[in-house]
């Protein structure tokens, strides 16, 4: 997979982060991982399909999910609720609408699925034929991974 | 002005949600992110806007615009919604009243549809991510 893939998303989850969660957001050491690997408890994926096909997943544990959650809702929220998986959602909105606008600039064409909330204990995701590579951020909140693993199409 | 009563404050100002006659500006809010309604529902009410209806798709918004007619003096549009988009929504509510106040709310990215709610009729937008100077700048301008 071709690292300017995920840096349009690295790059928007930072900024986004920054100005709904009003801290600093640090950019750690990207890793790249094969086939199978584990999801921390509160994963929103966005599938792409076009020039390009594949998943971004935004990761994190529960306990980051409901501190981001309280810190853009301004109230403490204790439970993965309906409001925290709406507000999880909406984060993942608005980076992956800044990172394909970026992408598009690029000359990439592909459409977005609208982002899903996935929640549990001991999940994994599983990418055929592509690796994945993540880019974790540290937050004041915890730790939220951006894992993308997108190729480009045969034939594109 | 609001006329001061028996112990004037030098903190006390007029909120922005409300006419000069004294009455709040009524809102309706469509969006089908529970975060984002109750975000902008917030940063409104906090301003004295009195927020008279919430849609989760564009269908409910214009339904709820027709039957609350003409109590409604603003709505709040989000773009990318199940069922009935916000772009076709907005229509709909021009074509019923066509001195509506529409505000698009929109994600990074939808520049187009943006440019195509302001040509049908749409007062003014907001770029996702919300934050209250923007919501309050946005939405007033779009009433004045």
């Amino acid at each position: 997979m071709r690292v300017e893939y995920i840096n349009p998303f690295v790059e928007a989850a930072f900024n986004i982060l920054k100005e709904v969660l009003q801290t600093e957001v640090n950019r750690e050491e990207l890793y790249l991982k094969k086939s199978t690997q584990p999801v921390m408890g509160v994963a929103a994926i966005v599938g792409l399909a076009g020039d390009v096909e594949g998943r971004v997943l935004i990761d994190m544990s529960k306990e980051t999910a409901m501190k981001v959650a309280s810190t853009m809702n301004g109230e403490e929220l204790n439970t993965i609720d309906e409001l925290v998986k709406a507000t999880i959602t909406e984060l993942a909105n608005m980076i992956t609408a800044q990172a394909v606008t970026k992408l598009h600039e690029l000359g990439f064409k592909f459409d977005l699925t609208p982002p899903a909330i996935m929640t549990g204990d001991n999940m994994q995701v599983s990418d055929l034929n592509v690796e994945a590579l993540i880019v974790p951020l540290g937050l004041p909140q915890g730790k939220i991974e951006i894992n993308v693993a997108i190729k480009e199409r045969v034939g594109a | 002005m609001k006329t001061t009563s028996d112990f004037p404050s030098i903190n006390e100002r007029v909120p922005e949600g409300v006419t000069n006659d004294g009455k709040p500006i009524r809102v309706m809010i469509v969006d089908d992110s529970m975060f984002v309604t109750k975000q902008i529902s917030q940063i409104l009410s906090s301003e004295g806007f009195d927020i008279v209806a919430t849609a989760a798709d564009g269908a409910e918004g214009v339904e709820k615009y027709k039957e609350l007619y003409p109590e409604v003096d603003l709505v709040t549009m989000d773009i990318t919604m199940p069922r009935m988009d916000g772009v076709t929504a907005l229509e709909k509510i021009i074509e019923f009243d066509k001195n509506a106040n529409v505000v698009m709310v929109s994600a990074l990215g939808k520049q187009d549809l943006v440019k195509k709610s302001l040509m049908l009729g749409a007062k003014n937008y907001i770029v996702k991510p919300l934050d209250r100077k923007k919501v309050l700048e946005r939405v007033l301008s779009s009433i004045k």
